[in-house]
Order: C-alpha cells, then sequence, then structure tokens
C-alpha cells in the first residue's frame, strides 16, 4: 500500500477549487519541472517507483486513475482520497480479524447505495449558467468555461465540437453549418473556385457507395442515370477510383451542363465506411452501393440517389447542408445510436457513436486555442478538452452539488444501513464507506486552508442545501453558489475508487518477476528476492 | 386589384369577402396596435398588400418597388413596436423584405442559394432591444437574423427535420429564449434563443404539426397547443415535455391556424381555424363550438384583429385569393 499511498497524495493536493501545485521533474531532458495540478495528469507522468513493492500498489492505482481520466476527463483526485481512506481503514478492520471476503461483499452492497444516493440527488443541467460552472470546475478558466457554457447550450449534449490549436493568442470559436467528413476531393481539377480550392453545389444528386471503380464503363451507369433523371450536380462518394474513370468524370464535368464532384468514402475500414453509408443514406436519402454486398453501379436508378440543399468539398474536406432524407428516419436513427451510446461500456465505440450522433444533428462548432507559447497552447487544448468531456457529461447525466457535498448526502441512506446491520463485516463495511464518502469533502476543506472538522459541523448545522464555498470560505445555499460537478464524474470517482479499493482488501499475495527490466531504475535492497 | 363586398350576415357569425386576387393567400398579419391604426397585411401569390382601415380596403404595399409582375409573398409579420417603428417584414423567394415607413419603402436582405421558401416569420418580443427575427422555411430549417433583418443566417443546430410550418416564441423571449418550431416529423424547442435545438416528444405519427400558440401566460403555465394536419389538436402543460390531444376536439382536417387572446389565463378562448371551419373554444379546448352559420372552403391562414370578449374580430385568407373579415 505503500506505492499507492505515494501516488495518492501526490494527487490529493490537487483536490478542490483551490488546489495546490504539483512539480514534476522532466527525465527526458533537462527542463524545468512541470507543474500540474491534475491528478490524471500526475498520475501518468509516474512511471515506476524505485521499491518494487511499492511499485505494484502505485501502478494498481495508476492503472484506475489512468481509465478515469480518459473515460470521464476528470474525477482522478475524488477517486484517489476516496480509495486511500476506505482500504486504510479495510485494512484496520481486517487486521483486527474480519474476514476480508464477505468485507468485499458488503463493500460493494454499499457501493450501489452511495450510487443511488448519487443518482437520487442528480438534477438536469438547464441553463448556461450551470454549464459555465462545471466546465470552471475542471479547467478553473473563466474565459474557457464561459465560451464552452455558451458552445453547449447551442450544440447540445451530443453536438460536434473540435478543439484545435491555434495561431492566435487567446480563444476563439465558429460554428459550422450543416455536416462535413474528413475526405477531400478525388482531383484538384475538380476544385471550381481556385481562389478559395473550393467547390460548392446546389441542390446536389448524390451516390453514396464503397465500391472501387476500376474502369470508367462501371460508372458510366451513374452518368446516365444521372443524366436521364436530369440532375445536374452530382457528388460521386466511391472507395476508389481508377485514374481513367476520374477522367471520364473530368471529361464530362461541365458547370454548365453537370457538375460532378468525387470524393473517397470516409471511414477506415469496412465498419467505419459501413457508418457513414449508413449515416449518409439516412441524411440525404437514397441507396448505399456496398462492395461486400456485391453491389455496382450497373442497376442504379432515379431513386437511388440521395439529395442536398447544398454540398461542398475542398481538397481536406466535403460536406453536406440540408440533407433530404426522411426526417422521421433520421429522428428514429439518432435515438437509436443515443441509446447505443447510452447502454455501452466500450469507451471506444462510445466516442465513436458520440461522433456519428454530433455529425447528423446538422452543425458543429470548432473551439481554437492559442495561446503565448506552444507548451501554453498544448495546456490549454489538453484543459480544454477535459472541460468538454466534463460538459458533455453534466448534459448527458445531469449535475450534482459540488464540493463533496453529493457525497456527504449520502450518509443517511449509509448510517440507516448501518443501523440496520447485524454481521460484523457489514457493520464494518458501512462504517468504512460513511468515512470514504466525506474524505473529498474533508480534502477539499483542508487544501483551501480550513479545517476539516469544525467545517463539517457547520455544515451539518446548516441543514441540506447548504455548500461550503472553499474560495470564499463561507457557507452558502446551494442556489447562491451554484457550485456544481457533474453527475458522471462523481459517480465514476466513487465507484472507481471504493470498487477499487474493496478489491484490493482481498489481495493477499504479491508474485513479480525475480528479473527485472535492463532499464528498471537503481534497484532496491531485495528487489531480485522473489516472493 | 378587385375589392368585393360580399356580406354574410347570420345569427353568430357577420363574414365579408373584403379582397380578391391574391390568386393564393400565404399570410395574413394585423398591425399589434390594430384597434387604433386599423392596419393589417395579406401576403399572397398575387403579392403584398396592406390595409389601414382595418381591412375595408386593400393597396399594393409594393408599389414602390415598381415591378413588372406581382412578387409572391409567403409570409408577413409586423414588428411588435409597429406604433413607434412603423416596421414589417416580408419573405419573398430569395429573400426577406423590411420596411421601416409602413410599407411605403423596402429593403431586400437576400437569403442563402438555393432559394428557401419561406413558411413563417416571427419577431421577437424584445425586438427594440435585440432586434431578432426568425423565418421558418419549408426545406432549410430556421433561419434568424440578429441586426433586424440585414442579414440572415442558419441555426439548426439539433434541428432533426428542415421541414418547418410554425414557429411561436414565448412571450417571456427576453428572458427564457425560448421558442418552438412545429415540423414535418414533430415539435422542436430551443432554449437558447433559435440557435439549437432539441427534440419534444410530440408523437412522430401525429405530425406535421401546422400551427403552434403559446399561452400569453407561458411563464407560469407552460402551455402550448398544436395543430396538426391529420391528427387534431394537441396540448403541452409542461412547455412542451409531454404532449396529450385535446379530447374535445372532434373537427376533421388541418389545423392551419390558432388563436389564443391576450387574457387567455382568465378567458381561456381558443380559436382554431381549419381549412373548412372556425372553431371556437371557451373553456380551455374542453369543448368546441364549430361556426357552423358561415360556409368556408380553402382556408389558409387566419390572423386575429380583436379577440376581447365579445368582440372577436378575425380575418382569413383563402386558397383562391380571397380575404374575409369575420365577427363572430
Amino acid at each position: 500500500m505503500a506505492g499507492a499511498d505515494i501516488l495518492i497524495n501526490a494527487i490529493r493536493p490537487t483536490l478542490g477549487p483551490v488546489p495546490r501545485i504539483v512539480a514534476i521533474d522532466r527525465t527526458l531532458d533537462h527542463c524545468s519541472p512541470e507543474l500540474l495540478d491534475s491528478g490524471g495528469t500526475i498520475a501518468k507522468r509516474v512511471i515506476q517507483l524505485p521499491d518494487y513493492r511499492a511499485d505494484m500498489g502505485a501502478m494498481f492505482v495508476r492503472d484506475m486513475f489512468w481509465r478515469l481520466q480518459d473515460q470521464e476527463g476528470d474525477g482522478t483526485a475524488t477517486a484517489a482520497v476516496i480509495f486511500q481512506a476506505t482500504f486504510n481503514e479495510g485494512v484496520r478492520m481486517i487486521t483486527a480479524g474480519l474476514n476480508a471476503r464477505r468485507l468485499q461483499g458488503f463493500l460493494e452492497e454499499g457501493i450501489q447505495v452511495v450510487i443511488e444516493e448519487l443518482r437520487r440527488q442528480t438534477q438536469p443541467a438547464t441553463t448556461s449558467s450551470q454549464l459555465v460552472q462545471v466546465a470552471y470546475t475542471v479547467c478553473q478558466d473563466r474565459e474557457l468555461s464561459e465560451l464552452l457554457g455558451e458552445i453547449f447550450s447551442i450544440i447540445g449534449s451530443y453536438g460536434r465540437l473540435e478543439v484545435r490549436e491555434d495561431a492566435g493568442r487567446g480563444l476563439r470559436h465558429e460554428y459550422v453549418e450543416g455536416t462535413y467528413w474528413e475526405r477531400g476531393l478525388i482531383s484538384q481539377h475538380m476544385v471550381a473556385d481556385v481562389k478559395r480550392m473550393r467547390s460548392e453545389m446546389e441542390d446536389a444528386a448524390i451516390v453514396f457507395s464503397d465500391l472501387r471503380i476500376r474502369h470508367p464503363q462501371d460508372i458510366l451507369p451513374v452518368l446516365i442515370a444521372a443524366v436521364k433523371a436530369n440532375y445536374r450536380r452530382l457528388l460521386l462518394i466511391a472507395d476508389e477510383l481508377s485514374d481513367s474513370a476520374i477522367s471520364l468524370l473530368l471529361a464530362n464535368n461541365k458547370p454548365a451542363h453537370m457538375q460532378i464532384l468525387a470524393v473517397k468514402t470516409p471511414g477506415y475500414g469496412p465498419e467505419q465506411q459501413a457508418a457513414f453509408l449508413e449515416d449518409g443514406t439516412i441524411l440525404c436519402g437514397g441507396r448505399a452501393f456496398v462492395r461486400s454486398a456485391g453491389d455496382t453501379f450497373a442497376s442504379i436508378r432515379k431513386e437511388d440517389f440521395g439529395h442536398a440543399r447544398r454540398v461542398w468539398a475542398d481538397l481536406h474536406n466535403f460536406g453536406v447542408i440540408g440533407g433530404k432524407g426522411d426526417a422521421r428516419w433520421r429522428r428514429r436513427h439518432v435515438a437509436t445510436l443515443r441509446a447505443l451510446h447510452t447502454e455501452t461500456g466500450d469507451l471506444v465505440l462510445r466516442d465513436k457513436l458520440q461522433d456519428r450522433i454530433g455529425r447528423l444533428l446538422g452543425g458543429s462548432a470548432t473551439l481554437r486555442v492559442g495561446g503565448a507559447s506552444t507548451p501554453e497552447i498544448k495546456a490549454r487544448k489538453e484543459l480544454a478538452e477535459r472541460a468538454v468531456k466534463a460538459v458533455r457529461g453534466a448534459l448527458q447525466e445531469g449535475i450534482l452539488p459540488g464540493g463533496g457535498v453529493a457525497l456527504l448526502g449520502c450518509r443517511p441512506a449509509l448510517q440507516a444501513r448501518l443501523d440496520a446491520a447485524c454481521i460484523p463485516e457489514e457493520r464494518a463495511a458501512y462504517r468504512i464507506l460513511l468515512n470514504a464518502v466525506t474524505e473529498p469533502f474533508r480534502t477539499i476543506v483542508a487544501n483551501a486552508g480550513y479545517s476539516p472538522s469544525a467545517i463539517l459541523v457547520a455544515l451539518d448545522y446548516a441543514g441540506p442545501g447548504h455548500i461550503f464555498d472553499a474560495l470564499s470560505g463561507n457557507i452558502v445555499p446551494m442556489e447562491t453558489a451554484a457550485i456544481y460537478d457533474p453527475a458522471n464524474i462523481v459517480k465514476a470517482a466513487a465507484y472507481a475508487g471504493l470498487s477499487s479499493a474493496a478489491l484490493a482488501l482481498t489481495i493477499d499475495v504479491l508474485v513479480h518477476r525475480t528479473e527485472q527490466p535492463s532499464h528498471a531504475l537503481p534497484p532496491s535492497p531485495g528487489r531480485r528476492k522473489q516472493l | 386589384m378587385k375589392t368585393s363586398s360580399v356580406t354574410l350576415l347570420t345569427k353568430h357569425v357577420l363574414t365579408e369577402r373584403v379582397m380578391d386576387g391574391l390568386e393564393s393567400v400565404h399570410a395574413l398579419a394585423a398591425s399589434p396596435g390594430f384597434s387604433q391604426d386599423g392596419v393589417c397585411c395579406a401576403a399572397g401569390t398575387g403579392g403584398l398588400y396592406l390595409s389601414c382601415d382595418g381591412g375595408r380596403s386593400w393597396q399594393d404595399a409594393c408599389a414602390s418597388l415598381a415591378l413588372a409582375s406581382p412578387l409572391v409573398t409567403t409570409a408577413v409579420v409586423f414588428s411588435p413596436d409597429f406604433a413607434h417603428d412603423r416596421t414589417l417584414f416580408a419573405s419573398v423567394p430569395g429573400g426577406v423584405l423590411r420596411s421601416h415607413d409602413a410599407g411605403t419603402t423596402w429593403h431586400v436582405a437576400p437569403l442563402s442559394s438555393p432559394p428557401p421558401f419561406v413558411t413563417a416569420l416571427a419577431v421577437s418580443p424584445n425586438y427594440a432591444k435585440d432586434g431578432l427575427i426568425f423565418a421558418a422555411t419549408l426545406e432549410d430549417g430556421i433561419l434568424r437574423s440578429c441586426d433586424r433583418g440585414a442579414t440572415w443566417a442558419a441555426w439548426n443546430f439539433g434541428l432533426l427535420d428542415f421541414h418547418v410550418y410554425a414557429l411561436a416564441l414565448s412571450p417571456n423571449f427576453a428572458h427564457d429564449d425560448t421558442l418552438y418550431v412545429g415540423c414535418e416529423s414533430g415539435i422542436f424547442r430551443s432554449s437558447s434563443s433559435g440557435r439549437g435545438w432539441q427534440e419534444t416528444a410530440f408523437p412522430m405519427d401525429c405530425a406535421p404539426v401546422l400551427s403552434l400558440a403559446l399561452s400569453p401566460d407561458f411563464t407560469t403555465d407552460g402551455v402550448i397547443f398544436a395543430g396538426t394536419e391529420a391528427s387534431g389538436l394537441w396540448i403541452s402543460s409542461d412547455r412542451g415535455v409531454t404532449w396529450r390531444a385535446v379530447s374535445g376536439w372532434e373537427t376533421p382536417g388541418p389545423i392551419n391556424a390558432l388563436i389564443l387572446p391576450p387574457t387567455f389565463a382568465q378567458q381561456p378562448w381558443i380559436l382554431a381555424v381549419t381549412d373548412t371551419a372556425l372553431c371556437l373554444s371557451r373553456d380551455g379546448g374542453m369543448s368546441w363550438q364549430v361556426q357552423h352559420s358561415i360556409k368556408l372552403t380553402g382556408i389558409t391562414c387566419a390572423a386575429a384583429l380583436s379577440i376581447d370578449q365579445p368582440n372577436i374580430q378575425v380575418i382569413l385568407g383563402t386558397s383562391d385569393g380571397g380575404v374575409l373579415l369575420c365577427k363572430l
């Protein structure tokens, strides 16, 4: 546990609105130390501890923090102090003679009580000011928080927001109409507006496919069908077009008669391309021609073309504005993707679904982060990305009273369980949990320079609906303070901290390798000794 | 412009055909101070016409443009502060006309290409300060102008249906930034001043929604009425979160317009206009009285001139280009 304590004690000062800074020495160069106030980033920077026993404990919690940071964007410091309080108290109980496995079982039951209580306290984030506050909780940057509050009140919880580095000094944002994908024109000869290196078409017909066109005659049916249907503007999407096929398109690309643009099918691999084809045809109508299904353009008909009010393409992207697909299908499809997004626990799949839903919502926002130097820009961009994740989570899962107060709100339910419990391990589990849920609050208060016990008594005396404002040092009504945490982060942090600690309590044996890697840090005494 | 004066006097309803020749009437609007100034507008395929005497006589409002042929006008709306700023807006193919002198002269603001078909215009109740105007379109979603109609941009974040037929702003728009749109597939709500949209739970199978009306006391009662094409009248009492069909509504046909009086909280009158009937409820939609005494066909739009008890006066537009003045 020594290693876990070392790591957690490094993260502990970063919890709350008055965080202390942690300085980490850079190992790869001789630059000045890195100054961090993010628990997740601190955990990522710790690669190995000199003592092999301590290292195992540190890596155990580091993995949990890393995962939490990637999944929710924040909450590592909360999870860290909860883990420490739970584990230390649990070890004391086990040393006193309680059964570790049974204790873990009751702790798992108690975790459900905590999560349920947090769920009960959750309220939807409805106003822009709440979103601003949530962002501020994560990034402590007023300008960035206000910008994110405005952006998310427009794009909504599933809206598409790209955070990019900018050459300027401050923050800029813009909104892009319609949907776009990262695939450009297949030939620069299709660029109509040479000045802007861009082509635009109105009321365009669109052919969706992932076909590989080797011969000009393969796309001839498309051109014939388009001419027959009197479509004068055509966007062809295909996975591959041979030079001769491109030549045929260019030869027929005469804006007075027919304007043709061609782009590659977005997505890497059949799965992503299939998702694009599904979304594209729902957005614009028409039919997708799929290689794996043996489709060709030979049988293309008028009804197979999708349509959009406007289409644009440059050498890097193409976009669609006002797809003419069936609105009811589009709404049902978005609802299906949202349900999948809510249900799945697969982080990669969640990100993909989020991206797909964002594109279908018909617009996107871009936040450009500038700064005085490259490291500042990179740091602020990372902060912005974490804040984006937190605000999105708050919109999707709601908000909770901040400052550790939501976890304090779990105490009555835990106390009731404790009062009803008879088995020693059960009573011990609820005692541990009662202590663990107060730990984040205690840490925040201590980090702000106040006495945790005194403030806790004062808060209990003030009654429900009050919160400790660590910035002003006062206990204030919740509606006045407007201090919120994203519910998903609090729940994930509580779950990760408690569940990992419960599991760690059952670990009895440590096994490590006899031969350490050659690049390992100087061995401590007994490092090569096998347990 | 041919003006006729065919009067039908019945027991309950006085109907007068006050204008012909618009080919098809798309929109009607009355000045907010109609009871004092008597100004109203009719927009249709045959152009835009203005009356300054309560609908008795009509003049070509676009005469100053000296056009060779009438300008198809699809929507018209008055500024809420018309008495002082004399401002009105009208949508034409490819642009929005705005006049700051009650229709004497016009300025054109172009819309994005391809030209959208504007189905409805709405001006912010706080127009004097925010200068916001919204245009609902048939294929391009919502267009928004924040500079008093000079420039327009599409704001369709989250609007999954671009076929918009109806538009209604919260009476407390200055504070809640809320507006609703009725679409081909249901109803969407914006609480970000028309820039981002969320779906409401209005059932998709009961859409399209052709008309919307928010209670004048919307901030406290949260009441919204929605008139559909074929599924009758719907109500929400929680700001659009849940919807239910109005049980007393039995009249078939599309509900093209809904009119609520400013005193709806005290006198819960609702006037619903279908293509063939004028239906009046005096009890918040529980029971309805169809005005059978007049024969109406092809009603496309309506506007309230005065709806204070006992004097209810509306103008109706028809698909054959007529404008009817009705007193209930």
